[in-house]
C-alpha cells in the first residue's frame, strides 16, 4: 500500500506522512542519548558516549563539537552525518563574521543548521539527514544561555531542557519533573548528569560534560569530576530511599501500635 | 609612504608597520592599524589599495580561523603563507586582483621556530631573515644586511627596529609619522610600545 | 518484507537502518583481512592477499609496483599508507581520490597533508555516497597509517558509512573479531616498530585461513622516521623481502612445497 510514497520523499502518502522523515528520527532514537540544560547563566551539554574501546584512540570519538568560540553542538544519530552537518555550520560561522563581522547568534546557526536539514527532506534524490542536533551558547555582548534543538525535519525550537538520541522520551519526562527555572551552575550540572543517568547504567565513564558559563568560556568535565557528581547523586538516592524506608517504618509501626491499643481498646 | 618592516630574533618575529591611512597625497589619518593577527601565532602586515588590504586580510583570517576550529589546531605559519601566497596568485589572474603586499610573520609551534615570509601582489613568497616593504624598504635593507643577527634577543631586535625607522624619517621624503610594532612568539602575539 | 528498503541505497528503513551500508560492511567482512599497529616510532601494516592463483603473474609485484605491491596496500602519500578491505574496484578508485586529495593539499599548503584531514577528506565523500541520489555506498573500508607533525604518527579507520576513528591497533575483513581481541591481549602502549612487526606477523598467522604464510598471501608495510632528515618514510615491502622477515620472525613456510595448493 504505502509502496510508491517512501521512495521519493518529495511525495506526500495519502495520509499526510512523509515517510522518509518519520524514518530519519527513527535513526535518530537508536543514537546515543544526549541532554541539554540551561540554567540561570550557564548552559550545559551532556552526551552519553559509547565505551571508547581499549585500542581505540578517545581523541577520535567525541560527541560534542564546536561550531565557533560560543556555540557548541552535540548530536544524536548517524555520526557521519553528524560530521558532515557539522562542517557546514563551521562555514557558515565564518562566513558570517566575514560579511557581517559579527558572530553568529546561537538561533542564528539554528535556523541555518535547520534549514540545511530541510532542504534534505524536499530535494530530489536525497535522504533527510539521520540526526537531531542539541544547540548552545551565547549570543554576543549577552549573558543569557540559550539552548536549541534540530530534528531531521527541519523543525527547530528553543527550550529550558531537552533531550534527544536513544530513550529521549524517559530523559525528557525525567526533566520535566525536575527542571527548575534559574538553576545555578553546580545544579544545572548535576541534573545533567543524573537526568544522563537515567538511561546510562554504567555511570560516569560513559558520561561526556560540557559546560558553557559566557560567551567563549567552555569547559569539559573530566573523568574525576563526573565521577564525583556521580557518587554524589547515588549517595543522596540512597539517602532517599533510606528515609523512605524509616518513614515506612515508622508509618508501619505507627499502624501496629494503633491496631495493638484499638485491639487493647477493644478488650 | 607606506612602510612595513618586520624581523625575525632567536625566538620571535618584530613586525612594523607605520599607522597612516592616506588617499591620493592627503593623509586622512594616523593611528590606522595595519598589522593584523590573522591566527594565534601569525602577524600579517599589509599595504597596498586600501580596500583591498581589508577585504583580503579579513578573508584570509576567517579561512585560518575555519581551518582551526574544523582541526583544532592551527596551520603552521609556513602552510599559511603557501595557501596565501596561492589564494593572491589566483587573484592576480581573475578579472579584478587583490593589490596587497604583505609581511608574515609567524612562529611555529610544533617545531618551536620563528618564520618570516615576504608576499607581494603578484603572488610571490620568499622565506626571508628580515624584509620590508614599501618605500622605506630601499632604506632599511641596507641597514639590516649590516646589523641584523638571528640570534638577537627581543631588545636588541628592537633596538635594530629603532635604527630602521630613524633612518627613514631621516631620508625619505614623505616619511610616516607612527608606526605601531607587533612581537609573535610561543606565547602568541602582542603589542609593543617602542 | 525489508525487500522494499534495501533496493536503494538513499532510504532509510522504518527502523531508522540504511541496509545499504550494513551489506557493504557485511561483504567486507568476508574480504582478505587488514591489520595495523600504532608503534611508538612507527606504524606497521598487513594485508592478507585472496587473489592467488597457479597462473597469476606477479613479476609486477616483485618489483614493488607502482606505490605498492598489489591489491590490498597502497602509497597514498609520502606520509601515509592505505590498506583496503572489500570491493578491490571501489577500492581503486578511493585510491585514486585518496591520492589526489593528497596532492592537492600539498599544492594549497606546500605541506603534506595530515592524516587525519586525508581520512576526512575519504569519509566525507563515503558519506555523499549514502545521502545523495541512487548511489551505492563505497563497499570499502580502509586503514590509514602515517605521520603528521601534529599528532606525529596515527592509525585510522574509516568504514563504508563514512565513519572514521583513530586506533592503536586494529584489524578489518575477515577474522577481524580473533584478530582484534588477540591484538587487545598482546598490545602494550609503548610498544617499537620492531615489537610490532612481530607481533602483527602473529596475528596474522593465526588468523589466516591458511596455515603458513608466504609472500603470495601476505602484503607488508611500515612506516617510520627517517633517522638522517626526520622525514616519514614508507617502506612497501616486496615479496622477497616478506619471505626473509617471516623467515627472520620463523613463521615461514619449511619448504617450497608446492607453494600454491589452491
Amino acid at each position: 500500500m504505502s509502496r510508491s510514497y517512501d521512495r521519493a520523499l518529495t511525495v506526500f502518502s495519502p495520509d499526510g506522512h512523509l515517510f522518509q522523515v518519520e524514518y530519519a528520527l527513527e535513526a535518530v532514537r537508536k543514537g546515543t542519548c544526549a541532554v541539554g540544560v540551561r540554567g540561570k547563566d550557564v548552559v550545559v551539554l551532556g552526551v552519553e558516549k559509547k565505551s571508547v574501546l581499549q585500542l581505540q584512540d578517545p581523541r577520535t570519538v567525541r560527541k560534542v563539537a564546536m561550531l565557533d568560540d560560543h556555540i557548541c553542538l552535540a548530536f544524536a544519530g548517524l555520526t557521519a552525518d553528524g560530521r558532515v552537518l557539522i562542517d557546514k555550520a563551521r562555514i557558515e560561522c565564518q562566513s558570517h563574521r566575514l560579511t557581517v563581522e559579527d558572530p553568529v547568534t546561537v538561533e542564528y546557526i539554528t535556523r541555518h543548521i535547520a534549514g540545511i536539514q530541510q532542504r534534505y527532506t524536499q530535494s530530489g534524490g536525497v535522504r533527510p539527514f539521520g540526526i537531531s542536533t542539541l544547540i548552545v551558547g551565547f549570543d554576543p555582548h549577552d549573558t543569557k544561555p540559550h539552548l536549541y534543538m534540530t530534528e531531521p525535519s527541519g523543525i527547530y525550537s528553543a527550550w529550558k531542557a531537552n533531550a534527544i538520541g536513544r530513550s529521549s522520551k524517559t530523559v525528557r519526562e525525567f526533566l520535566e519533573k525536575n527542571h527548575k527555572d534559574d538553576l545555578s551552575r553546580e545544579e544545572s550540572i548535576k541534573l545533567a548528569v543524573k537526568s544522563l543517568l537515567e538511561v546510562v547504567q554504567t555511570g560516569a565513564k560513559n558520561i561526556e560534560i560540557s559546560v558553557m558559563e559566557s560567551y567563549g568560556k567552555i569547559t569539559n568535565l573530566d573523568l574525576s569530576q563526573i565521577e564525583a557528581i556521580v557518587s554524589e547523586i547515588e549517595k543522596e538516592k540512597e539517602a532517599e530511599a533510606e528515609r523512605k524506608r524509616s518513614r515506612l517504618a515508622a508509618t508501619a509501626a505507627g499502624q501496629a501500635s494503633m491496631t495493638s491499643r484499638a485491639a487493647a481498646g477493644t478488650q | 609612504m607606506e612602510t612595513s618592516f618586520a624581523i625575525t630574533g632567536k625566538d620571535y618575529v618584530i613586525v612594523a608597520s607605520d599607522t597612516t591611512a592616506a588617499r591620493s597625497i592627503v593623509k586622512m589619518k594616523e593611528d590606522e592599524d595595519k598589522i593584523k593577527a590573522v591566527s594565534p601565532h601569525l602577524l600579517m602586515a599589509y599595504s597596498g589599495e586600501p580596500g583591498d588590504t581589508i577585504q583580503f586580510s579579513e578573508y584570509i583570517e576567517r579561512n585560518l580561523r575555519l581551518f582551526h576550529i574544523r582541526n583544532n589546531y592551527s596551520l603552521t605559519p609556513s602552510a599559511a603563507a603557501s595557501w596565501i601566497r596561492r589564494s593572491l596568485a589566483q587573484s592576480l589572474r581573475s578579472r579584478k586582483p587583490y593589490s596587497v603586499n604583505l609581511m608574515l610573520g609567524g612562529y611555529d609551534t610544533t617545531s618551536d621556530t620563528p618564520h618570516l615570509f615576504w608576499i607581494d601582489y603578484l603572488g610571490t613568497l620568499a622565506e626571508v631573515p628580515f624584509g620590508a616593504h614599501g618605500y622605506g624598504s630601499y632604506f632599511a635593507l641596507s641597514l639590516l644586511d649590516r646589523y641584523h643577527n638571528p640570534e638577537a634577543s627581543l631588545e636588541e631586535g628592537l633596538e635594530i627596529l629603532k635604527r630602521c625607522i630613524d633612518e627613514v624619517a631621516k631620508r625619505l621624503v614623505v616619511t610616516p609619522g607612527k608606526y605601531k610594532v607587533k612581537v609573535v612568539d610561543k606565547d602568541g602575539s602582542r603589542e609593543i610600545e617602542l | 518484507m525489508s525487500r522494499r528498503y534495501d533496493s536503494r541505497t538513499t532510504i532509510f528503513s522504518p527502523e531508522g537502518r540504511l541496509y545499504q551500508i550494513e551489506y557493504a560492511m557485511e561483504a567486507i567482512s568476508h574480504a582478505g583481512t587488514v591489520l595495523g599497529v600504532l608503534a611508538k616510532d612507527g606504524v606497521v601494516l598487513a594485508a592478507e592477499k585472496k587473489v592467488t592463483g597457479k597462473l597469476l603473474d606477479l613479476s609486477g609485484a616483485k618489483e614493488g609496483g607502482y606505490g605498492g605491491s598489489g591489491e590490498k596496500i597502497f602509497l597514498l602519500n609520502s606520509n601515509v599508507i592505505g590498506g583496503v578491505a572489500g570491493l578491490t574496484a571501489d577500492a581503486n578508485s578511493l585510491i585514486n581520490f585518496a591520492r589526489t586529495a593528497a596532492q592537492q593539499h600539498l599544492l594549497q599548503y606546500n605541506e603534506d597533508i595530515p592524516v587525519e584531514l586525508l581520512a576526512q577528506r575519504l569519509c566525507d565523500m563515503k558519506q555523499g555516497y549514502t545521502q545523495y541520489g541512487g548511489l551505492r555506498p563505497f563497499g570499502v573500508s580502509l586503514l590509514y597509517a602515517g605521520y603528521d607533525k601534529q599528532y606525529q604518527f596515527q592509525l585510522y579507520h574509516s568504514d563504508p558509512s563514512g565513519n572514521y576513528s583513530g586506533w592503536k591497533a586494529t584489524c578489518i575483513g575477515a577474522n577481524n573479531g580473533t584478530a582484534q581481541s588477540l591484538l587487545k591481549q598482546e598490545y602494550k602502549d609503548d610498544i617499537e616498530v620492531k615489537a610490532a612487526i612481530s607481533l602483527v606477523l602473529k596475528t596474522m598467522s593465526k588468523t589466516m585461513d591458511s596455515t603458513t604464510l608466504g609472500s603470495e598471501k601476505l602484503e607488508f608495510a611500515v612506516i617510520t622516521l627517517d633517522p638522517e632528515t626526520k622525514l616519514p618514510k614508507a617502506k612497501i615491502y616486496r615479496p622477497d623481502e616478506i619471505d626473509q622477515l617471516l623467515q627472520a620472525e620463523g613463521l615461514a613456510k619449511k619448504e617450497e612445497d608446492g607453494a600454491m595448493k589452491s
